[in-house]
């Protein structure tokens, strides 16, 4: 009985590694925080002044007051959630496809699909741009965001979780008259809302911070996601710009990423912890 | 005209013959029962009138269309599944309204329809509810109310009552029979319980090996089995069939056993196959283990007691080694290695043929 009791509880080095740990991890982030927080004129020379006050929202204002930056999360914006929408909407499609129907070359058109987990990114990367360059899509919308709907474990993942739903349902759904699109939009896709928040949540934090793609594709600085504009602005702006003001940056990048975080909780750890299904 | 017309229906799967030239014909709110074992194609059969399978050949007509070439939704039947199939992510009113909404039922009507179903099966207040948050026994019932808003011509069972346990299942068994009588439509249960199909159905029809083996209301079943399959799987212990030679002679058969016991049956002697193998077929009831002052037919081995209570099964080995089921009352003092008598009822008896057929006394 002691024992049952005792197993749930933390020993108390177990918490002192814990709380080290955390700190570890919090630390960069708050020091990010307090360098964001500075005048930028105090941080010259001596980035240890964020350790103490005074402190300041000017770099925030300056961000908000700066167009480029705000287009940058605006096209982050449009690209992530593009990319979200967009692969909800295939991989979900082609899940209940692989999983559902009964179509011919059905087994090597999946096989095909798990080979495509097994290709980097990076090995594409030319045909790619090559193919984005024809088409006439580099610094364009689709351009950014077509690259992420190919996605085989979005594809993989939505299929494993639709075989798992009893046929019976479809079966039921079918003796109450339902078409195959009725089944799939109001019989299957509810059913699979664990799994879709969970790819949603991977995909858009993904597209969010992808970088390489972006920096290929979007050539122009105003289509330039927010995590390139970041970098050119660390390669041409931070010695006039300022430590504090690139830090404010870092900070206002990761607020969406922070905000997507804390609704989503459940469903990353859930992820994390390999028990999405179910 | 009949309710449900099945003619040469055939399926397949992948070259394994499933089911093989099905006729059937249904009367319009008859309780049907598809009893077999597992594989039998009881369940196939009524997935093909669900038109959840087709079959390969074959026709199936309700109430005079054939409605074998329909989609399930437009044939006017309902089906009960074994795991009840309720969609877990809609309340129950949400999924008794599920049919109605899409045939374009208008709303007040749903509502009325449901709030019937609901009255009668007793689920008024769960009607807000997900099915996770029921039981076993709930979720039958809102399973049941979903094919009764659809008012069908024909109610499809699958094995409703074998995700229940013993007392629940009792009980559902007996809700069975009341909600036959207060629906207009037939019902077709398939099940692999004889004892639901006996308490249940009109008409049983037995399945095996991919044909129907016998159709007949419960009690037929049982005292005029038309093969030793039926035999065998209706009745609880099974019927002992011993192989036997037939005596020459007019009037009854008489049969004799490998032990040298004589049985003297009421079957008449016209009408049995020429030749004198036969097997001969008898009941537990039928075989009585003797007491003091009964005539035995024969003496057998106890190899187990089973007491039940009120009476005792008795398996034994007569002195050939055919193993033979007698009953005893239920204070029976036979044990195991014990040498009894058995008396034989030979009136009760059945007789089969080399090729299984069953030969019955005239009026049995």
């Amino acid at each position: 009985m002691a024992a049952s009791i005792q197993r749930g509880r933390l020993p108390w080095w177990g918490w002192i590694g814990l709380v080290v740990g955390a700190a570890i991890m919090a630390a960069p982030l708050v020091w990010t925080l307090l360098l964001s927080l500075k005048n930028n004129a105090e941080l010259v020379g001596n980035s240890g002044a964020a350790l103490s006050g005074p402190y300041t929202l000017e770099n925030y204002v300056a961000i908000l007051g700066n167009d480029r930056t705000l287009r940058w999360l605006l096209n982050s914006v449009i690209v992530s959630l593009g990319t979200t929408v967009g692969v909800l909407v295939l991989c979900s499609l082609a899940g209940y496809g692989f999983a559902r129907l009964d179509f011919p070359f059905r087994r090597t058109l999946f096989t095909l699909v798990l080979l495509g987990l097994a290709i980097p990114s990076q090995a594409v990367i030319l045909p790619q741009h090559q193919l984005f360059a024809t088409l006439g899509l580099h610094n364009s919308y689709p351009g950014l965001i077509l690259p992420g709907l190919i996605t085989s474990f979005g594809v993989f993942f939505m299929t494993t979780y639709m075989r798992a739903i009893p046929k019976e349902l479809d079966e039921a759904a079918m003796l109450d008259g339902a078409s195959r699109f009725t089944i799939f939009w109001k019989v299957i896709l509810p059913l699979t809302v664990p799994a879709q928040s969970t790819l949603a949540v991977f995909t858009f934090l993904g597209s969010w911070n992808d970088y390489w793609w972006p920096l290929i594709s979007a050539t122009r600085s105003d289509m330039y996601t927010l995590t390139v504009g970041l970098a050119s602005s660390q390669m041409n702006y931070a010695q006039t710009s300022g430590l504090g003001f690139l830090m404010a940056q870092a900070v206002f990048a990761s607020i969406p990423i922070f905000v997507v975080y804390v609704i989503f909780q459940k469903q990353i750890v859930r992820a994390m912890a390999g028990t999405a299904v179910r | 005209m009949a309710g449900l017309e099945l003619h040469g229906v055939r399926k397949a799967f992948k070259g394994v013959q499933v089911l093989d030239g099905v006729d059937l014909t249904v009367a319009p709110r008859e309780f049907i029962a598809f009893l077999g074992p597992s594989g039998s194609g009881k369940s196939t059969l009524l997935r093909i009138i669900a038109g959840l399978e087709t079959a390969d050949d074959g026709e199936v007509i309700l109430e005079g269309r054939r409605i074998d070439t329909l989609p399930p939704g437009d044939r006017g039947v309902a089906m009960v599944f074994q795991h009840y199939a309720l969609y877990p992510h809609m309340s129950v009113r949400e999924n008794m309204a599920f049919g109605l909404k899409n045939a374009r039922v208008p709303k007040p009507e749903i509502d009325g329809l449901i709030e019937d179903a609901a009255r009668v099966l007793e689920i008024n207040e769960l009607l807000d509810r997900k099915p996770g948050q029921l039981s076993g026994g709930q979720r039958q019932r809102v399973a049941i109310g979903r094919a009764i808003v659809k008012k069908p011509k024909l109610f499809l069972l699958d094995e409703p009552l074998s995700n229940l346990d013993a007392a629940l299942r009792l009980r559902t068994r007996v809700e069975l029979a009341q909600l036959r009588q207060r629906v207009d439509a037939g019902v077709i249960m398939v099940t692999h319980d004889q004892a639901e199909a006996m308490t249940l159905a009109d008409r049983i029809v037995v399945f095996n090996d991919r044909r129907i083996q016998q159709v007949a209301p419960p009690m037929e079943i049982y005292s005029r089995p038309a093969n030793t399959f039926v035999a065998r799987f209706v009745g609880s212990p099974a019927m002992t069939i011993i192989p036997g030679k037939l005596q020459n002679g007019s009037g009854h058969a008489a049969v004799r056993l490998g032990d040298g016991a004589l049985i003297e049956t009421a079957i008449s002697r016209d009408g049995l196959p020429p030749g004198e193998r036969i097997e001969i077929g008898l009941r537990p009831e039928s075989v009585r283990v003797t007491r003091d002052g009964d005539v035995a037919t024969t003496t057998a081995k106890v190899v187990l007691v089973e007491r039940l209570g009120e009476r005792s099964l008795v398996y034994a080995q007569l002195k050939d080694g055919t193993e033979i089921t007698a009953e005893d009352s239920g204070l029976s003092t036979a044990r195991s290695g014990d040498e009894i008598g058995l008396k034989i009822d030979g009136a009760a008896a059945h007789l089969f043929g080399a090729d299984g057929t069953g030969y019955h006394r005239q009026d049995a």
